[in-house]
């Protein structure tokens, strides 16, 4: 080609003195791309670049592939993880944008009302704190669980499976709500326990079948509550079922004032019979022996003569 | 009378069959119906809005009530779909959101629409909004739209120039409502967001502060590498290279956050606010979301531009910023930091910008 011509062959020779010349510098390219921290043009094409002659003189060296394996295993930077990086608590903040847009996308799909929602056991504040790792306040972890309590309300046949997992990460180890304590039983000597409460006394109760006879903490009834009154509410369960004279009772009362300790003990013996007799639980829960009075002292307060009594108004 | 039927006839919403009683309802008179040049075209809308129904095919046999309930939103959505007039050259108060103009497609009409013109009342103004303000009108400030557009060109450029060099990106918008809109626009500029309040001392003791946050060391094209944990972990809080305000007034730490550390920033000024605050203001109104909506969706814009160019400039093996070489730099030297793209990399292009801007001026 270029040796056809006697102005080719001066072209060619010419190229071959310049290839000549570069051959240091190419060499010396070889090497200075060898250290990882290169990241500018390639030395070969900057070489190139100011070598450039005609066109046809110099052979084109065609640039060496990209190494993308190299480049890829080249770190660059440093970034924060999230983009919330810079408000100080990021997954927290990650979460809340992830709910919300859930709640966005499937806002319209059908609803329940929240007592036939399934029940879920969400984190408590200081174990989601763990979780995160982050110092989320109750205000704001108060915001979220409203949003898991949204997103929970789709109805269960409807709700996709991208919510459900959602909804699955804020869940408690373990499932608190479906631990259910087992049935009593009567035990092999034909007794039934039941415990009971009201005030501040708190009564244990065995329940055997017999003739009627009653025992509170190894005294007759008649000795322990000389009120009639007492004496009509402790044993309450038996007569309104007309079981008075079917079972024996052994009670062991403690704390509390009479009243408390009778009506502590008729809660421990409607326990105990529903034990031998489910039965029964209509009728008991109608004559209220079965329904918890939770009610205890209220505190006195500051400020108070007692609970809410204010202390009187004086002129001077 | 028979002008009447013709309306009726040809009127599209006669193709629905659930809506005919009700027009036939509001064109009634005393006269009851007529049956024959109105019945006759019914039977082909019915056939039609039978068509679509595969596409919502639900599986017959479970049909809770929650599954029927959806089945008539889909049911009516599509009949009702397709019919009605077409409505254009409204304003849908999403569409700013999800589709953020470009900063070349920003005009003064889109500007004045988006409410970017109104001031404050004139006794509360900076007189350093000055050179912004044109005019008065009810007694308050009309912000020169013709400023706002060159200002928010500038400012859009600075976001591009600092997202191809790898920069980290914030915005921060923490008044009431501007939340999405910020993480709209991080989201597209892949920058990060602040909408609740902004942590005093982030970045003036960021150890204490952003210390327990994660980072991540990441290649050219931003992969996540799993090298040198425990150095990253050591390593100091980052900073960002650029930080867009949107409500500088309630952010004053922010800024002056920013001074210390020598962090450009971009705010959007309205007429009451400090110009000097901020190293690129943007003369607009930030009171409105409208407005506000619109800056932040067309800087988002500007650096999701960026990002891309960088991104392709990384798959042919190119780096535009300085890569980190080590991560043994120690955490109490913070003058010259190695790791992110310092402020020599990211002043370069504000740098450029402004003078380009000041030759365009």
């Amino acid at each position: 080609m270029a040796w056809q011509s006697p102005n080719g062959l001066v072209h060619a020779m010419h190229s071959i003195r310049r290839a000549a010349q570069l051959r240091p510098f190419l060499q010396r390219s070889v090497i200075s791309a060898s250290p990882i921290s290169s990241p500018s043009t390639p030395a070969g094409l900057r070489q190139r670049m100011s070598a450039r002659g005609y066109a046809t003189e110099l052979e084109p060296v065609a640039a060496a592939p990209i190494n993308l394996a190299e480049f890829q295993a080249k770190p660059a930077r440093i970034v924060p993880a999230s983009a919330a990086y810079f408000s100080g608590s990021p997954k927290f903040i990650d979460h809340m944008l992830k709910l919300e847009a859930l709640l966005a996308r499937y806002a319209s799909l059908p609803t329940v009302s929240p007592s036939e929602a399934p029940r879920m056991a969400w984190f408590k504040l200081l174990q989601f704190r763990d979780v995160v790792g982050e110092p989320v306040p109750t205000k704001k972890y108060k915001a979220l669980v409203k949003l898991l309590q949204r997103l929970n309300r789709i109805n269960p046949s409807v709700a996709p499976e991208e919510v459900r997992s959602a909804l699955s990460l804020f869940l408690r180890p373990g499932n608190p709500y479906g631990i259910k304590p087992a049935p009593a039983t009567v035990d092999e000597q034909g007794r039934a326990r039941g415990k009971g409460k009201r005030k501040a006394s708190s009564a244990v109760v065995h329940l055997v079948e017999g003739e009627g006879e009653v025992l509170v903490n190894g005294k007759t009834l008649n000795e322990v509550f000389p009120r009639l009154h007492d004496r009509e509410s402790a044993v309450w369960p038996l007569r309104c079922t007309s079981r008075l004279d079917k079972y024996n009772v052994w009670a062991t009362v403690q704390g509390g004032g009479v009243t408390g300790q009778a009506e502590a003990i008729t809660l421990a013996v409607a326990r105990a019979l529903l034990v031998h007799e489910p039965g029964l639980k209509p009728i008991l829960r109608k004559a209220g022996v079965i329904t918890v009075d939770a009610r205890r002292v209220e505190r006195k307060k500051p400020g108070h003569v007692k609970a809410r009594k204010m202390p009187t108004w004086v002129k001077r | 009378m028979i002008v009447r039927q013709l309306c009726v006839r040809q009127s599209r919403q006669l193709r629905a069959l659930p809506r005919q009683s009700r027009i036939l309802a509001r064109f009634s008179s005393t006269e009851t119906t007529f049956q024959t040049p109105v019945q006759t075209p019914i039977a082909e809308p019915g056939s039609r809005l039978e068509t679509p129904s595969p596409s919502v095919a639900v599986p017959e046999p479970v049909r809770s009530d929650a599954n029927k309930d959806l089945d008539k939103g889909l049911a009516r959505k599509i009949q009702f779909h397709s019919l009605g007039s077409d409505v254009t050259g409204v304003y849908l108060p999403k569409s700013l959101l999800k589709y953020p103009p470009k900063a070349t497609d920003v005009t003064l009409e889109m500007l004045l629409a988006s409410q970017t013109h109104l001031g404050h009342s004139t006794s509360r103004w900076n007189p350093q909004n000055s050179r912004y303000i044109f005019g008065i009108r009810e007694g308050v400030h009309i912000i020169s739209l013709d400023q706002t557009a060159a200002y928010l060109r500038r400012a859009a450029k600075v976001v591009e120039e600092v997202a191809a060099r790898g920069g980290l990106i914030l915005f921060a918008g923490t008044r009431k409502g501007q939340k999405r809109i910020v993480v709209t626009a991080a989201e597209l500029a892949q920058g990060y967001h602040i909408f609740e309040r902004w942590i005093p001392g982030s970045l003036t003791n960021g150890e204490q502060i952003l210390g327990h946050c994660e980072k991540k060391i990441v290649n050219g094209l931003d992969d996540e590498m799993k090298i040198w944990q425990e150095e990253l972990a050591k390593y100091r809080s980052l900073k960002p290279d650029l930080v867009v305000c949107l409500n500088p007034i309630e952010n004053v730490v922010l800024l002056h956050e920013c001074g210390l550390n020598n962090v450009p920033t971009i705010g959007i000024i309205d007429t009451d606010a400090d110009p000097t605050r901020v190293t690129y203001p943007i003369p607009a109104n930030d009171d409105s979301l409208r407005s506000v909506t619109l800056i932040a969706g067309v800087l988002g814009r500007a650096g999701q531009a960026g990002q891309e160019r960088r991104l392709k400039e990384a798959r042919e093996g190119r780096l535009t910023y300085q890569a980190m070489d080590k991560l043994s730099v120690p955490a109490e030297e913070k003058e010259s930091p190695a790791g992110t793209p310092s402020a020599a990399t990211t002043e370069e292009p504000t740098r450029k910008s402004r003078t380009k801007d000041e030759d365009d001026d």
